[in-house]
């Protein structure tokens, strides 16, 4: 009853205004790539010191929140998460948008996150005291090994090309372990440079690795991003609650894996929504479809990301431990409110607390209206703006978001350059995921191995550290239980296999390069190892594929050269991975070894342009040096008109040429003025401006 | 939300106001070197609300973190000496890091403005640990070298050099377990991940009831915890923890300098900041920019000595 009182004190107008106001402006900014969560709350936390403390409290757990969500917009339709929180919904959601079901695809990330935002705030509202306890159980054997379970999703994304994803997920391991070492303090990899001693920033890679390679692709032809959806069928709210209908298991599952990791301080919303993925893949009838446009990975990540949100809120409220940067602002902003945080929290100061977690409740369920609105509006204009608009905005928001993470340069320069890497590799088949999962969970991988390898052996029980925790122990099997379930139940695959060539034959139609991967792994049966064997040798050599190896070992090498100079702790991961780096690459070489040369390779398709791919990278490239010298807004302007030009095939009339200006105008502007003056980054003035 | 444009169109229109007849007089950025949710963004946010009280304008808390702290003071001479970007600065860190390698800074090239506060470093053990007073952890240490474990904040960090010299001192062998941060360090005690841990005093204060503070490396006991005696005064000669405080570019005016630490040290006179600082467990310092060359020269002095004793003042 008491409960009821509160809940009816956060139903005031104000409260859900802010509520309403902090949702739509998260789910902008985390539609934005490189803009996050914690700028605008941090900005926003000030303002809140005039207000009653739960209505401020309600609007920065709002934005949250939103931001959360928000990241599924820029998953979906440009196959870049907006938020770290949304890799895994990539997996699905573009493709999805790609066959002209981006409305039925955000529509569903819009329901699982507002499912699992309930499930998450549920959870921090009746059992936040008991679940605190779970942040405490988990030490570093247990993040090890939750990250190495991350990691062996990696085999689930790269079916019938094993090898290369395995590759891809060590240069992702080689990248995480690059800068200041938190373990024995290490400056690693640098090459005796600024830029790298902070390391790779995940987000400016996520932005570089996912986004570059699509503007790169949408120059090279005349057809649209995204597939314009046929007829006008709206949000398709009905149909995408049936689908919703009938994963319900998936959605509670996954809303349960996303509060209980979003518990843990050292995890987040980025390892939930893999996770989920993960079981939802593994579970699923038809676990060939994840990967090509399966509501379920959609509905799995979404849900579990939301649900994040109201779990990492309980370590912050009962322990004063932040699970995530957001809940760290959100924490210091408590404090200043003079609340005392803890395990009394609940009970003594209930109605800030109660009032704040109704609120955020609130929150999530008007994200309910706000995403479908938005959605709607956003799909639409992605899907019918034209390109020569399309690509120069999508550029300036890789610059943009890629920049504004620190206020520096140096991460709009990595961005660029991992994003034509990126694109090389997945060219010649190392596709971008497996390397950002390298990254994600390389430090959380490292971390928990040293940690663990030195109370082991100060306890002489290094064995137990790793192999005699419950938990632990849980977290193996389940690995273990998700890379050998395909060969377990190869049987049933199969039959569900057959099922889904029907499926891909349809899907070759919209999508030739997916669907190409999926009719070689189609073509061989997996449950007779010697068969799999000829099949993989019967390939045709992959010559590039073993250019790219032979780089990769010269760089192991000289890694493996440059930890002589590092203590054992800073030096021990590196030298695995190179290890098994090198491993990998001469296994790959060897097998390319005994298959026959290719014959005339059968090239680019012709109405592919190379020309307009290269001018792309040369304008952005020149793009990033020119901002030091003229300012950032000038150099957007002039790169956006450009742009517009490289994009361009059709010879278009006056008048869409000075609307479609003035509209770049107004874009470059707009998000110029929302980044200085509303999120106040410091934005490099130049010469001229 | 309204007021939040407002407020950001007012800020917007006073952008291009150059001089600065009565500083300040436009919204100031201040930059901490890390993550949300620390100690340095903590007592940032404690002083927000008193900037603004006594200055009419905001301070909005913006976070550059990287590299321990090194990305953000690598960049500070970089920007703009107006005033109205002023950074976060941390001892040791900004003393200890350009001894052991090229970070990209000097420590003589920050330009230090004020301390304003200190948290010592302390020894806790989770609350059902078997040790009630730091004697019991020693003779336990004496008896089983290299057995206890200490988890900590980041490698060469102030918790890490206490230890070391807390081996020193007590005359035993620990193992120290590097954490990527205050929150997982001491989620490590309160989870008995580790024996024992040394941490900032302020860690005691939100989860007084998951641990326990066995000594504080204080010259005198902390306010907000008048029982837990200082090393000092159990024969162990240990003093240190971290200092905080702001710097600005070197291009920033030397009147505008001045009247920042004018302005820093009229807020750490506030009863009701020294109030709410003191009950979190900070110890408040008073290092104006007239006293920081002195108070420099000496911390450099002392940390080189720490530093050599370690083996890392490589340059």
């Amino acid at each position: 009853m008491e409960l009821l009182g509160y809940f009816l004190s956060a139903l005031t107008p104000l409260n859900i205004l802010m509520a309403l106001g902090g949702v739509v402006l998260g789910t902008i900014i985390g539609a934005l790539p490189g803009l996050s969560a914690t700028m605008a709350v941090a900005v926003l936390v000030p303002f809140t010191f005039t207000m009653d403390p739960a209505t401020g409290l309600i609007a920065l757990g709002a934005i949250y929140t939103g931001a959360i969500y928000g990241g599924a917009f820029a998953a979906i339709l440009v196959n870049t998460p907006g938020t770290p929180s949304a890799i895994a919904t990539t997996f699905d959601g573009f493709p999805m948008a790609k066959r002209g079901d981006g409305n039925l695809a955000i529509t569903l990330a819009t329901l699982a996150s507002v499912f699992g935002g309930l499930v998450g705030g549920i959870f921090l509202l009746l059992l936040s005291p008991p679940l605190a306890k779970v942040a405490l159980a988990f030490g570093p054997p247990e993040y090890f090994w939750l990250a190495i379970f991350g990691l062996t999703l990696i085999s689930a994304l790269s079916v019938g090309n094993t090898l290369k994803g395995l590759i891809g997920g060590c240069i992702g391991l080689m990248l995480a372990m690059v800068g200041v070492a938190v373990v024995g303090g290490d400056i690693r990899f640098t090459m005796d440079t600024q830029m790298l001693l902070g390391g790779f920033d995940i987000v400016s890679a996520l932005i570089g690795l996912y986004c570059i390679p699509v503007l790169i692709d949408l120059v090279a032809t005349p057809d649209p991003h995204l597939k314009v959806e046929q007829g006008n069928r709206g949000i398709r709210l009905f149909e995408a609650f049936g689908i919703a209908w009938k994963s319900k298991f998936n959605v509670i599952r996954s809303s349960v894996i996303g509060t209980i990791i979003g518990i843990l301080p050292g995890a987040g919303g980025s390892i939930a929504g893999l996770v989920s993925y993960s079981e939802a893949r593994r579970s699923s009838k038809t676990p060939e479809e994840f990967g090509n446009g399966a509501p379920d990975g959609i509905i799995a990540t979404e849900s579990a990301n939301n649900a994040t949100v109201g779990g990492g809120f309980i370590p912050t409220l009962v322990l004063g431990i932040p699970g995530t940067p957001p809940d760290a602002v959100i924490l210091g902003a408590l404090l200043v409110q003079g609340i005392k945080i803890g395990p009394t929290l609940f009970a003594q100061q209930g109605e800030i607390v109660y009032t704040f977690i109704f609120g955020l409740l609130i929150a999530t369920a008007l994200m309910l209206p706000a995403g479908l609105l938005i959605g709607r509006y956003a799909y639409k204009s992605i899907a019918s703006i034209p390109k020569t608009v399309l690509v120069p905005t999508i550029a300036f928001l890789t610059v943009v978001g890629s920049f504004a993470i620190h206020s520096n340069l140096h991460d709009v320069q990595m961005m660029l350059v991992l994003g034509v890497i990126g694109w090389i590799l997945n060219r010649y088949g190392f596709a971008p995921s497996p390397i950002v999962l390298g990254l994600v969970l390389g430090q959380i991988a490292e971390q928990g191995f040293v940690q663990s390898y030195l109370i082991g052996n100060a306890t002489s029980n290094i064995v137990g550290m790793f192999f005699g925790r419950p938990i632990s122990l849980a977290i193996v099997a389940l690995a273990a239980f998700t890379l050998l379930y395909p060969v377990l139940f190869g049987n049933r695959k199969e039959k569900a296999r057959k099922r889904a060539v029907a499926a891909a034959k349809n899907y070759a139609e919209t999508d030739g390069e997916t669907a190409k991967a999926d009719e070689a792994t189609l073509s061989e049966p997996v449950i007779n190892p010697m068969a799999h064997l000829k099949g993989v040798i019967a390939k045709p050599r992959d010559t590039a594929g073993m250019g790219i190896v032979v780089l990769l070992v010269l760089m192991a090498v000289w890694a493996i050269t440059q930890t002589s100079e590092m203590s054992p702790l800073g030096s021990v991961f590196p030298i695995t991975i190179c290890a098994t780096l090198i491993v990998f690459s001469i296994v790959l070489f060897a097998m390319n070894l005994l298959r026959k040369p290719a014959g005339a390779k059968s090239g680019d398709q012709t109405s592919e342009s190379v020309s307009r791919r290269i001018a792309l990278i040369v304008v952005m490239g020149f793009w990033v040096l020119a901002i030091p010298l003229t300012g950032f807004w000038v150099a957007a302007i002039l790169a956006f008109l450009s742009l517009a030009r490289v994009s361009c095939y059709e010879v278009m009339p006056a008048k869409r040429i000075i609307v479609e200006t003035l509209a770049g105008f107004a874009i470059v502007t707009g998000l110029y003025w929302l980044m200085a003056d509303v999120l106040l980054i410091r934005m490099p003035s130049g010469l001229l401006f | 939300m309204r007021k939040f444009a407002i407020a950001a169109a007012v800020a917007a229109s006073f952008f291009a106001t150059p001089a600065f007849a009565e500083y300040p007089e436009k919204t100031i950025n201040y930059i901490i070197a890390f993550n949300a949710g620390g100690e340095s963004d903590i007592s940032a946010r404690f002083q927000q609300p008193f900037f603004e009280k006594l200055t009419g304008q905001q301070a909005v808390i913006q976070y550059l973190a990287g590299a321990g702290g090194a990305q953000a003071w690598s960049q500070l001479n970089g920007m703009e000496g107006d005033g109205y970007t002023i950074m976060g600065t941390n001892l040791p860190h900004t003393i200890l890091q350009p001894m052991e390698k090229d970070v990209g800074y000097e420590t003589d090239d920050l330009t230090h403005v004020y301390f304003f506060h200190y948290t010592p470093d302390a020894i806790f053990v989770p609350a059902d640990s078997e040790f009630q007073d730091l004697q019991q952890l020693i003779e336990h240490a004496k008896a089983n070298p290299g057995v206890v474990t200490f988890s900590g904040s980041g490698s060469n960090s102030s918790n890490h050099i206490a230890k070391e010299q807390f081996d020193e001192l007590a005359g035993v062998t620990t193992t120290y377990v590097p954490f990527s941060g205050t929150g997982p360090a001491v989620t490590a005690i309160l989870g008995s991940q580790t024996t024992a841990g040394f941490n900032y005093v302020t860690s005691g204060v939100n989860n007084s009831e998951g641990m326990r503070m066995l000594a504080v490396a204080a010259d005198e006991r902390v306010k907000a915890f008048p029982d837990v005696p200082t090393f000092k005064e159990l024969g162990i000669d240990l003093v240190g923890g971290a200092y905080r405080g702001i710097a600005v570019p070197a291009s920033t005016p030397e009147d505008i300098r001045q009247k920042l630490s004018d302005i820093i040290g009229e807020i750490n006179a506030d009863p009701a900041f020294i109030k709410q600082m003191e009950d979190a467990g900070f110890v408040l310092t008073d290092i104006s920019y007239e006293d920081m060359p002195e108070f420099m020269a000496e911390k450099k002095a002392e940390y080189r000595a720490i530093g050599e004793k370690l083996g890392i003042a490589n340059r």
